[in-house]
């Protein structure tokens, strides 16, 4: 609902609409888990983040809590955070006493009583007779063999899962998989907090500003401005009132790291922006999270109460002078409010839309007052910074990009996931490595970067280390972290259309260039997927996209020519092929056409399953596709058993 | 405090906090805006006001940027226009309206039909003629004979049939010439020039009546013992009774024409004599034989003499020709429209003032509408059916009955859009990008209209509305592309706008917001 300017008469009417929606039946939140200390029989540890649980985690939990308490054995079954191996998931960790950790992989909520079975013995002799008898029953009532825990163990020694950890340096996900995301103890078991304490009770807050300029630190938003002048700034902008903002309005196609992040370490994110208000002078703030994010909200609202009842938040912070008030901001799920200014806007209570920048938050920010907004991530660095110091920071990545950076590996690679890696480190490796490559066959064309702000590289240049400058000559950004990987069957001028749909859907709709700039672009790309380019097309998409870039008032608009932008200046070739009336990859439906070679069985498998009614079915001999009336899904393809479907 | 700048390498001072634009106005350099209001906050969302500030790659907009010490600024450079035009022809290709309606555009002598259709449903025909008489000098004769390509174009055509633009003319000029008063034009100063009129057929009459307005003195020559040419010679009196004609040519001849009958300029006066004694001469001399034209002595093709198709000046100098004489015509109207420009033509070469001609004007098509679209435009006109008039020409009663069925399809702000202003400035293309066009959409409230598709989203309605504390006011409602300005609660614009709707129409750049009147 949108309330325009509110006038005191209009408040009744627009605290009705409000009211009704949160009226709303919302889901129940679950109860919240008492803190614990390592279970001394040992444990069995699940993720449970957003992606987890829509994995099936949360029902795999369900039935390892079955499972235990019906063998009596008194384990613990941990929920813990992100685990970063999405392509593994539900993955279980099981700690025994005196063996060494275990993992399963993907994980079905009916192997759980097999996987407990396997590690952990059933106390009493009733409960074990009557496990034997229940095995025996199981096996007697089905008659598929029964599946041994054995083939979902994965071992971390292994090459695959080396390989994924190898290049990887976990300082944002430190601890992944181990802790609790709400209890506090465990947290400052680890050294929690620490930095914290030494930052408010011994260290000046330029001495701060010091170290973190010292270790590097850039913003891990995208745009990568030093961290440390921009608190300096603060720091230094006249006022008494400042305010602190963490920037969680992660809205990136694919990309998850902000979210994952508040999920698994919640604490972490409050310690190390309650350090950035202690140096930068900030008494008050906010968490601005998308609404999307229900899972994320509900853990920093849980994390900010129990560091407020420590003493860790609020009036008089760890007994010292300093006192900070954090409060969450649930956004409305706009992508621009990523956008410092029209987050700032959306917190004010307007609509989320970005003002031209002088004024900079510094000075100029939450109504008016000095505001230092930094990124989730970013926060999430501070205080193994301080904890380790700036110079263990700076020694790891590259001489500008110190540190590490969180990624959402997604696209076609093996093993996708959040992975955490050192600045510098190459892009072929995070694709070959990390991501264990592409599917056997097929050949890695580029990675996009950076989501619809961002650019893609080509295989060619694989060896470009993730740094903030090499990233941009290469005309990608750093930006949040989305990382997709592109294969030989991805089309590079779908890829920037489906962008720049994106990015044309989320503009604001203030500024000329990005408003109708960006919408011209799409139409024509569009047509170019349509089969319906022609020559003059190239030139003017390419002279339009240099006007939006640089015409645009807020970086949405400056960056969202870049996936055109590269894509024309890498993969200039496969425009040329559209405009020519081929799609080299075969994704564009209008200029692609199906048919069955000399290859077919007759098996008629494509012509049942055909949803256009566009193969006959002729069983033994070969078949053909009626072309007028194939729609070019592609399922005669993915059912043909002889690969006798050709996409030309 | 003050700060020094150098915008386009002039230096200027400016108070601390002053805009670029601020600082270029001081200097007098015409930096264009659209959502600019002074006294209220940058908007920062038309971007043509964009310059460069070196060292930069981006464009900043003047408008909300403030000036720093030391700061070097372009803006006439090709590179910051270009930007502003790519500004401006992205917004034109958003823009769903037409600066001019069909029948404005398709009618030969540009005449502004819909105003007429307006002043006669208004009953205010001493207003209707001189809206007809400042484009068509013979309207009581055109409107007999004309085949009426304006009512080709009628928007109304399209849910039941065109107005009856043809005969409302002939209407007010029927009404004017009996009424004993008839209409008048005013006529400048006599300039002391005299121009040549060679046939006093539609061209020549009509370029004469329009030089005389100028303050030329002009002398008809015509071959035939009466003036009107063809008019005369090749329409039977049933159509066009020859008192009609008279009465029309009368009117043009008050003003001052000197009409020459019975002279063959080349048998008893010769052409190089003419150009002699006249400042101008213009050949209207209509259709005519190979031989005939090579008389003349200017370069001809296959078709007529050779003329410029905008000033209508041949190769020689002083020398015009319009009319049938270059080409053959199907339409009358087509020569008066050519008598009046070439009499534009003449002027700016006798006085070298130059007007621009109406077609000239950058203008904005929507071309054919899409199903369903004539709803909108249906609201505010009449439902009747087309009037098929009893007698001989309309009653008052049926021509405002006809003139209400106009669907009022035109711009409401043909003069006063700055988007328009601004087209016309910097040459802008208003077909540059190939487009799906939105729907058109309008929106009433007693006395104010909202066209959505004209709106620029300056915001300058919502923050007016804002800043008078308008209990709804209006917002940005939606996102991307389809980002519209309205009220609030999908409430009614009358509900929105209580008191200021009138501040917003003066206000809105373009013809979004505009009232419902004349």
């Amino acid at each position: 609902m949108t309330f325009g300017h509110l006038t005191p008469n209009a408040v009744p009417r627009v605290l009705q609409d409000f009211l009704a929606i949160r009226r709303r039946p919302r889901a129940a939140a679950p109860p919240h888990a008492h803190d614990r200390v390592p279970d001394p029989h040992g444990e069995i540890r699940i993720g449970l983040g957003s992606c987890c649980v829509a994995r099936g985690s949360r029902a795999v939990k369900d039935a390892l809590d079955r499972a235990v308490d019906g063998l009596g054995i008194p384990i613990t079954v941990k929920r813990v955070g992100c685990v970063g191996m999405c392509h593994q998931t539900p993955l279980l960790e099981v700690i025994a006493p005196g063996a060494a950790p275990f993992f399963y992989a993907q994980v079905r909520a009916e192997d759980a009583e097999a996987i407990v079975r396997r590690h952990f013995e059933p106390k009493g002799v009733l409960r074990k007779a009557r496990a034997v008898v229940s095995r025996a029953l199981d096996r007697l009532l089905t008659d598929e063999a029964w599946t041994p825990p054995e083939r979902f163990a994965l071992d971390t020694g292994a090459q695959p899962v080396a390989a994924f950890l190898g290049p990887q340096r976990q300082i944002a996900t430190e601890r992944r998989g181990q802790l609790d995301p709400l209890d506090i103890d465990e947290y400052r078991r680890g050294g929690g907090f620490e930095a914290l304490n030494r930052c408010v009770t011994g260290m000046q807050p330029d001495a701060i500003i010091e170290a973190v300029t010292r270790s590097g630190l850039r913003g891990r938003g995208g745009a990568g401005f030093p961290t440390g002048a921009k608190w300096r700034l603060v720091g230094n902008a006249p006022g008494e009132r400042k305010y602190i903002v963490c920037n969680g309005d992660e809205g990136d196609p694919g990309a998850f790291m902000d979210r994952m992040l508040l999920e698994s370490y919640p604490y972490r994110v409050i310690e190390g922006m309650t350090i950035a208000a202690f140096a930068a002078g900030a008494r008050e703030g906010y968490f601005y999270i998308r609404a999307e994010y229900p899972l994320a909200v509900e853990r920093m609202r849980a994390a900010l109460e129990r560091c407020r009842e420590r003493g860790l938040l609020g009036e008089r912070i760890l007994g010292t002078d300093f006192s900070l008030k954090l409060a969450i901001m649930e956004g409305a799920g706009a992508f621009v409010c990523g956008e410092e200014t029209a987050l700032m806007a959306s917190i004010e209570g307007g609509r989320g839309m970005p003002r031209l920048r002088p004024p900079y938050p510094a000075r100029h920010g939450l109504w008016g007052l000095p505001t230092l907004i930094n990124n989730v991530e970013t926060y999430a660095l501070v205080p193994w910074i301080m904890r380790n110091g700036a110079e263990a920071f700076a020694a790891l990545g590259t001489a500008r990009s110190a540190g590490t950076k969180v990624f959402a590996l997604a696209g076609k690679v093996l093993r996708g996931g959040l992975i955490e890696v050192p600045m510098g480190v190459t892009i072929r490796r995070i694709v070959e490595e990390i991501g264990g490559g592409v599917a056997p066959g097929r050949t890695f064309k580029a990675v996009q970067i950076g989501g619809p702000s961002g650019g893609c590289i080509p295989a060619a240049l694989g060896d470009t280390p993730v740094d903030y400058e090499a990233l941009t000559a290469a005309g990608a950004i750093m930006g949040s972290g989305g990382m997709v990987v592109l294969d030989d069957t991805d089309c590079m001028v779908d890829i920037a259309r489906y962008f720049l749909e994106f990015t044309q859907d989320q503009s604001c709709g203030r500024c000329t260039f990005c408003r109708i700039g960006t919408r011209r672009m799409l139409e024509t790309l569009t047509r170019i997927c349509e089969g319906k380019g022609t020559a003059a097309d190239l030139p003017e998409l390419e002279e339009l996209a240099g006007m939006v870039k640089r015409g645009s008032l807020c970086g949405l608009g400056k960056t969202a020519p870049n996936p055109v932008l590269t894509t024309l200046k890498y993969f200039r070739h496969e425009y040329e092929a559209h405009l020519a009336g081929r799609c080299p990859a075969g994704k564009c439906k209008a200029l692609i056409t199906y048919s069955i070679t000399d290859d077919c069985i007759g098996c008629t498998r494509c012509a049942q399953r055909c949803p256009a009614g566009a193969i006959l079915m002729q069983p033994y001999e070969k078949h053909t596709i009626d072309v007028a009336a194939c729609i070019r899904c592609g399922t005669c393809l993915s059912v043909c058993p002889a690969d006798a479907v050709r996409v030309q | 405090m003050n700060v020094r700048l150098l915008i386009d390498n002039r230096e200027v001072e400016v108070p601390r906090g002053a805009t670029l634009l601020d600082a270029a106005r001081k200097l007098g350099i015409p930096v264009p805006t659209l959502c600019h209001v002074e006294g209220l906050p940058p908007s920062t969302s038309c971007m043509v006001c964009v310059v460069k500030i070196k060292g930069r790659d981006a464009f900043v907009p003047s408008c909300g940027m403030q000036a720093e010490e030391g700061m070097q600024v372009e803006s006439e450079t090709e590179e910051v226009r270009a930007a502003r035009t790519a500004a401006i022809e992205l917004l034109l290709s958003d823009h769903v309206g037409d600066c001019a309606a069909p029948c404005h555009a398709l009618c030969p002598a540009r005449m502004e039909i819909p105003r007429m259709l307006r002043q006669i449903a208004a009953g205010a025909y001493g207003d209707a003629i001189a809206t007809v008489k400042r484009d068509i000098a013979l309207p009581a004769t055109l409107g007999r004979i004309c085949p009426a390509p304006c009512e080709k174009g009628c928007r109304r055509a399209a849910n039941d049939a065109a107005v009856s633009i043809c005969l409302l003319k002939r209407f007010v000029a029927d009404i004017d010439l009996a009424s004993g008063a008839p209409y008048r034009p005013d006529c400048a100063p006599a300039s002391g020039k005299k121009v040549a009129v060679i046939g006093a057929g539609p061209a020549g009459l009509a370029a004469a009546y329009h030089l005389l307005q100028a303050g030329h003195a002009c002398t008809l020559f015509d071959a035939q013992g009466a003036p009107g040419g063809m008019l005369r010679q090749k329409i039977e009196p049933a159509r066009l009774p020859p008192a009609v004609l008279d009465a029309e040519i009368a009117r043009i001849t008050e003003l001052g024409a000197e009409i020459v009958a019975n002279t063959r300029v080349g048998a008893d006066v010769s052409f190089a004599e003419l150009r002699g004694r006249f400042d101008a001469v213009l050949v209207a001399a209509g259709e005519l034989p190979a031989d005939a034209i090579a008389a003349f002595g200017l370069p001809f093709g296959a078709h007529g003499i050779l003329a410029d198709k905008k000033t209508f000046a041949t190769s020689e100098a002083g020398v015009f020709a319009a009319g049938g004489v270059l080409r053959p015509l199907h339409m009358a109207v087509r020569a008066v429209a050519d008598g009046k420009e070439a009499a534009r033509g003449i002027d700016r070469f006798l006085t070298g003032r130059r007007t621009m001609a109406h077609d000239e004007r950058f203008s904005t098509h929507i071309g054919k509408l899409k199903e369903g679209e004539i709803a909108a435009f249906l609201t505010g006109a009449s439902p009747a059916p087309r009037v098929e008039p009893a007698g001989d020409g309309m009653t008052p009663e049926e021509a405002a009955a006809d003139a209400r069925r106009c669907l009022r399809c035109d711009c409401r702000k043909p003069h006063d859009c700055a988007l328009r202003r601004l087209a016309d400035a910097y040459g802008a293309r208003a077909h540059r990008y190939k487009i799906e066009r939105r729907t058109f959409v309008q929106l009433r409230r007693p006395g104010l209209i909202y066209e959505p598709g004209k709106c620029i989203l300056c915001g300058i309605c919502i923050a007016i509305a804002e800043e008078a504390r308008e209990p709804l006011g209006l917002a940005f409602i939606g996102r991307g592309f389809n980002v519209r300005v309205g009220a609030p609660f999908n409430a009614a614009l009358a509900e929105a706008l209580t008191t200021v709707a009138g501040r917003c129409v003066e206000a809105c750049p373009t013809a979004a917001l505009a009232y419902d009147t004349e």
